[in-house]
């Protein structure tokens, strides 16, 4: 049995641990080392549920991303890959939940005041500024939300969407520029504005 | 409370077992497979389309005083048709599933299987395939409709000015005919367009354009070969469907 400690995985390269945890199971951990506190607030930050939540579906989706290592596609970067068994797990569960009226998802009028102002970075695109306030996000469809959160919180590239949510990047960038309407429309709904 | 390293003692303690490399290469296989099952088809359903077009007289439709719609809609294959954008509809799923299916929009993926559809069924037909499929149609399935069915009834209309069958007697500028019901009728073809590969002669089959002008008499405007396209050998060995 190896050890396999932080120091150890911190080493080696996303396709270094894909290969050592195809032959030794014990580096299948590095996985998680790397992607856990990053994956832990993408599903919360796209299904608003509790920390607890979160990391039971997090763990699920490992459980799944080990049994699925085999269909890794080397071309493909792997954060996209398990990010997407990540992503399609939070929103199997989130559906789930949704479906029998378990969701924990906080109301934006309940977490904030209708009439706080905020005021977001003077920046010349939408697709520049900061997102401080993830309440306006929860308003949005599920497929507006996942887009703006990997664009433009995660800083993911129009390829990698692509790859995480399985659309072709020509229907990414349609769907980014109609999230970002979406999200403007909400924000000014709930009188959010954006200082130009 | 889970903690990062309970993860691999989960995976250990439920046992859970890693899908082979084999069972993925397999599935995209099969996902390929059966995408080139349903293109073939396709292109087998298409080199039947030509066949009916080419049995087809579309230069007739400028000749024609009744709708040009009515004349296409008449003859169209829809059974091939409809099979062929069944079996395009099926491709298109398929890639779209597959594994990186996802990369390619949907007018990408209709380019791609039309285009191979259409090459493998114009070299289907050159090769006679269209000939060959429509001929085992004919022989196995009870109910279907062949395009020299589709284009007798078409050309069986005498009230709307179609008329077909196979020559009797010959006399100058008239000739009896014996349609393919087994109608006899008088044919008068002066003053008609008479193509020029046709010979007017006892047991030529021919298709006419004109009106009825009494009880079992026409009058003809254009007068063309009925050619079948199909050989004579077709006809021997599995019987003439316009007899």
């Amino acid at each position: 049995m190896v050890v396999v400690t932080k120091q150890i995985c911190d080493q080696l390269s996303d396709k270094e641990i894909v290969k050592n945890s195809l032959a030794n199971i014990d580096y299948f951990i590095c996985l998680y080392y790397r992607y856990e506190k990053r994956l832990l607030h993408y599903i919360k930050r796209i299904s608003g549920i509790s920390n607890e939540q979160a990391e039971d579906i997090l763990q699920d989706s490992f459980i799944k991303i080990w049994q699925n290592l085999n269909d890794f596609d080397q071309r493909m970067k792997l954060s996209s890959w398990i990010y997407r068994i990540v992503h399609n797990e939070t929103i199997s569960q989130w559906r789930n939940e949704k479906h029998y009226g378990k969701s924990k998802k906080v109301k934006f009028e309940e977490n904030l005041s209708k009439h706080t102002l905020y005021e977001f970075d003077n920046k010349k695109d939408v697709d520049k500024m900061e997102f401080y306030t993830h309440e306006v996000l929860y308003l949005l469809p599920m497929k507006y939300k996942s887009v703006l959160i990997l664009k433009f919180i995660e800083g993911m590239s129009y390829q990698e969407i692509s790859d995480v949510l399985k659309i072709s990047e020509g229907t990414v960038a349609t769907r980014i520029n109609r999230a970002k309407k979406r999200f403007l429309k909400e924000a000014s709904e709930n009188h959010i504005s954006f200082n130009n | 409370m889970k903690s990062s390293k309970t993860i691999v003692d989960r995976i250990k303690e439920k046992r859970v077992k890693q899908l082979p490399k084999w069972y993925f290469t397999l599935k995209n296989i099969l996902n390929w497979v059966f995408f080139s099952i349903c293109i073939i088809l396709g292109g087998a359903a298409f080199s039947v389309i030509l066949l009916s077009i080419q049995q087809t007289d579309f230069d007739l439709i400028s000749h024609l005083s009744h709708s040009s719609w009515e004349f296409a809609l008449g003859l169209l294959p829809f059974f091939w048709i409809v099979i062929l954008l069944t079996l395009l509809v099926l491709a298109m799923i398929t890639v779209k599933r597959s594994k990186s299916g996802y990369k390619f929009n949907w007018t990408r993926i209709f380019g791609l299987s039309i285009g191979v559809s259409i090459l493998l069924g114009t070299l289907f037909f050159i090769g006679g395939g269209g000939h060959q499929l429509e001929s085992i149609f004919i022989e196995k399935v009870k109910y279907y409709d062949s395009i020299q069915k589709n284009k007798m009834r078409f050309w069986m209309r005498p009230e709307k000015g179609f008329l077909a069958g196979t020559v009797n007697t010959v006399d100058k500028k008239r000739f009896t005919l014996d349609d393919f019901y087994g109608y006899l009728w008088e044919v008068d073809i002066s003053n008609s367009f008479v193509s020029n590969d046709l010979e007017i002669k006892k047991g030529q089959k021919v298709k006419m354009i004109g009106k009825v002008t009494g009880l079992y008499c026409f009058k003809v405007v254009e007068i063309r070969p009925w050619r079948n396209n199909y050989g004579n050998s077709f006809y021997h060995e599995r019987g003439d469907p316009t007899k």
